[in-house]
């Protein structure tokens, strides 16, 4: 043995620190939170770590890549998309949310100007082949996520061109085409077939898909306008809202005259009244509801007033008055609105003896659509109206699954897009016998779970629209990029939300040093050797990414 | 002396030069600061502690906390016996090397009062640094002359009826170079001062507000916000005195009342009966309007 200095007992050397971790009764543990803007997104977004990796790193390309894990179209969607992210950020309850939809859009644009090819995530080719009609955004994305998994994809599509409701429903100044084109190629780039003008049900029978493919995904969209029965329907210059639209979209610009007037109050409406602006008319909407009650997002009534639409309310078409089989007026009565019906809706009266005729050279009927089931009406439906499906979105039919408006009714590109990507998980679960792959996610965390002291308040970043007069000139989009400073910037607004983003806190405040700073990882780990489970970290960790729990 | 650049100053240090294993209680603001401290300090330093706290939960043998040379001495003298070290330093023509001398605000203000007094009158290099939690929590939670109006001790069930003592003013009247007060929930700030201490020749005197969950009866996990809230309602003014001279006060642009701060703590619970703040509570609140005026906070 060793002999020891004079005086010693022990060696010190060779002491064991004393655990204080025995003591705990509670102990903290780092857990990845679900961020509310992920949770508000229909395609589930990765909107932390795309913003995360903007702030830290101003790696446009990664974050393109973390985008696109979930969805193929962030140009588009950063466009199109009513953001409900950011009404879920909790910037929202600190300042001003952040600009996601933007920050989105640029990286969506940086995507297409540098050519970034997708990732494979399954490299061998799998044996098994999907038919997957429609190529709008569930289709197009149903397929994008399928080929990623290695399945063998064909897109089968009706129209000349793919798109679906985004290149024939949604206006150029919302959304270029060649945004659009260019995001479809880069999917097409994975391998996935594409035939276009081949009508399933028409063309080809939907059994031959079910024979010749192990699954069919139903991408169908409600591409028919709705018929809304009312006399005089049959005259020339009435149009349904997606007849116009597509027909815009397709090149055919219809001489519309001067009066145009549009009867409806969703989206369809809004981009068929602004189109009509742009084509010079004067347009009116006409809606027999109030403003509240109006389906469209709040952005597009808002630019379609300051273009200076007439907005009618309380207002519902009778009848088409046509000269010569022309359109000449639409004869109008006025409503009132009763006690809720279904929809939750106040249930709108006609009032008697306040008829009234708007003069109309176009009239355009944006009442709703419904899904084209020409030869396919042995598939089950909800209401008679949209395809039911199970909580795997398969439909009554055995390896046909479907989603996207057909499924959801009318819904956004977003919405659409995360269908796809449902469907494709739900898909391969199916093909390859899994019971249920997907895991929950964490729990959401909100604002009043983290610790505000930590951030500094900054207004969000924000470009003003062009001026009206200019942006009826064209067709051209209304809302000028951010540039890419700029998207940094906005970026480093982002909390983080459930995400540590290595602010040190849990490090720096440990009274016991039980944190520490793995070197290899670079991420934070509790020595629970030594944590007393005192909670402090928690309640200093601004981004609620540590959490207490029970020590067993 | 050490060399200091402004980038030197504001780094913060983490060396777990005070490390893991010692027995305070869950989220103690002393053992953060320590370690705060002695980081700070790094390796050439020396840690003279008096009796209290600290000395107690950091160094039974055989396994202490520090991993610098430390030297325990009683409640009075830690000063008196880090100025010898000093002197032996001086006398072995030895050095140079920081020499902190530590202490609770018992044995700063009233028991070792005269050691401390004598040390700034004789100019040793010494930075003493003392960790405030506003009673003797060692021996059980008895008033000391830190403890704040109204504060409730077991030695003062009733709630304290003195105004705390003003030290860092006192200090600084001794005509030494360096005063300055901190707070652990600003650790930059206080790593920086502990720094800027080092590198000036000559007494220095650090005075650092410690939360005391057991004395304060307070949740261990608020440490740091409480010592956030002490600082916004007025009632601990951080702030430097440099050569005589107030500079570097911590300005609170958003000012909480004392009401906020004095609702967290079990020690002040007794000015709430029945939910309605009592007259006292008026009369901190008048405290911190004191301190704010003086301080220009």
């Amino acid at each position: 043995m060793e002999k020891l200095p004079l005086g010693l007992a022990l060696d010190l050397r060779k002491v064991v620190p004393y655990k204080t971790g025995s003591w705990r009764t509670m102990k903290p543990l780092y857990i990845m939170q679900t961020p509310p803007c992920t949770h508000s997104c229909p395609i589930n977004n990765d909107i932390r770590g795309f913003l995360r990796v903007l702030a830290d790193k101003q790696d446009y390309e990664e974050a393109w890549h973390i985008l696109t894990r979930t969805n193929p179209f962030p140009a588009t969607c950063g466009r199109v998309c009513p953001h409900p992210c950011e009404d879920g950020c909790n910037r929202r309850d600190y300042d001003t949310p952040l600009a996601i939809n933007s920050s989105e859009r640029g990286v969506g644009d940086y995507g297409l100007e540098h050519s970034l090819e997708h990732r494979k995530e399954v490299l061998t080719p799998r044996k098994e082949k999907v038919a997957v009609v429609g190529s709008g955004p569930a289709g197009l994305a149903c397929a994008f996520h399928l080929a990623k998994r290695g399945f063998g994809v064909k897109v089968f599509e009706a129209a000349r061109e793919p798109g679906g409701m985004m290149r024939y429903g949604i206006p150029a100044y919302r959304l270029p085409k060649d945004i659009m084109n260019r995001e479809i190629e880069a999917i097409l780039r994975l391998g996935v077939e594409l035939e276009c003008s081949v009508k399933v049900g028409v063309n080809i029978a939907l059994d031959q898909l079910r024979q010749d493919y192990q699954a069919v995904f139903l991408g169908l969209g409600a591409q028919m306008g709705a018929a809304v029965n009312i006399p005089g329907e049959e005259a020339k210059n009435v149009f349904t809202g997606v007849g116009f639209l597509k027909d815009i979209n397709s090149g055919k610009i219809p001489e519309v005259g001067r009066n145009v007037v549009v009867v409806g109050g969703g989206n369809t409406a809004m981009d068929c009244a602004r189109v009509a602006k742009r084509l010079g008319a004067d347009v009116s909407i006409v809606y027999r509801r109030t403003r509240v009650e109006m389906p469209a997002i709040t952005a597009e009534i808002e630019e379609a007033m300051e273009e200076r639409i007439m907005f009618r309310y309380h207002t519902n078409p009778v009848k088409i008055i046509s000269d010569e089989d022309r359109v000449v007026g639409l004869l109008c009565v006025q409503m009132e609105l009763k006690e809720a019906d279904a929809s939750g809706r106040a249930r709108p009266l006609p009032i008697p003896g306040s008829e009234s005729v708007l003069p109309a050279d176009t009239v355009i009927m944006a009442t709703g659509q419904e899904v084209d089931y020409d030869g396919l009406d042995n598939i089950g439906k909800r209401d008679n109206k949209w395809i039911s499906t199970d909580e795997y979105l398969m439909t009554s039919l055995a390896r046909v699954f479907a989603g996207g408006d057909a499924v959801l009714g009318q819904e956004t590109v977003s919405a659409a897009i995360g269908q796809g990507l449902r469907a494709a998980a739900a898909i391969e679960d199916y093909l390859e016998g899994n019971v249920e792959s997907s895991l929950a996610s964490p729990p959401v965390v909100y604002f009043k779970d983290m610790n505000s002291y930590y951030y500094t308040r900054k207004k969000r970043f924000s470009k003003e629209a062009i001026p009206v007069h200019e942006r009826l000139k064209s067709f051209n989009e209304i809302y000028p990029a951010f540039a890419p400073g700029e998207i940094i910037d906005e970026a480093g607004r982002c909390l983080s939300c459930g995400l540590c983003f290595n602010c040190r806190n849990c490090l720096m405040y440990c009274p016991d040093n039980a944190v520490n700073l793995h070197p290899a990882t670079g991420k934070y780990e509790f020595d629970y050797d030594f944590c007393k489970g005192c909670g402090l970290c928690v309640k200093e960790c601004p981004c609620h990414y540590i959490q207490l729990t029970l020590e067993k | 002396m050490m060399e200091t650049t402004a980038e030197d100053l504001n780094r913060v240090e983490k060396k777990n030069l005070f490390a893991s294993g010692h027995r305070a209680c869950g989220g103690c603001g002393q053992a953060l600061a320590a370690r705060l401290v002695a980081d700070a300090a790094g390796e050439n330093t020396i840690a003279c502690v008096a009796t209290g706290c600290l000395e107690i939960f950091s160094s039974p043998y055989p396994d202490p906390s520090w991993r610098i040379p430390f030297l325990h001495s009683l409640f009075e003298n830690v000063s008196a016996v880090a100025s010898g070290v000093e002197a032996a330093y001086k006398a072995l023509k030895k050095g140079p090397v920081n020499i902190i001398a530590q202490g609770g605000d018992g044995s700063t203000a009233d028991i070792g009062f005269q050691s401390i007094s004598g040390m700034f009158e004789r100019g040793h290099n010494v930075l003493y640094v003392c960790y405030d939690n506003e009673a003797y929590m060692n021996t059980g939670v008895q008033r000391s002359s830190f403890t704040p109006y109204g504060a409730k001790t077991t030695t003062t069930p009733m709630g304290n009826r003195t105004r705390k003592k003003n030290l860092p003013i006192l200090a600084a009247d001794h005509g030494i170079p360096y005063v300055a007060t901190a707070t652990v929930d600003d650790y930059r700030d206080l790593q920086r001062k502990v720094k800027t201490a080092l590198s000036i020749l000559g007494p220095k005197y650090l005075h650092i507000l410690a939360p005391c969950p057991l004395g304060w009866g307070h949740a261990g996990d608020l440490t740091v916000h409480i010592c956030r809230l002490a600082k916004a309602t007025g009632l601990f003014p951080v702030f430097e005195i440099v050569n005589g001279k107030v500079t570097n006060v911590l300005k609170i642009p958003n000012k909480k009342p004392v009401e906020e701060y004095l609702r967290l703590q079990g020690r002040y619970r007794h000015l709430f009966q029945k939910g309605e703040p009592s007259g006292m509570v008026a009369e901190i609140q008048e405290i911190a309007n004191q301190n704010i005026e003086r301080f220009n906070l």
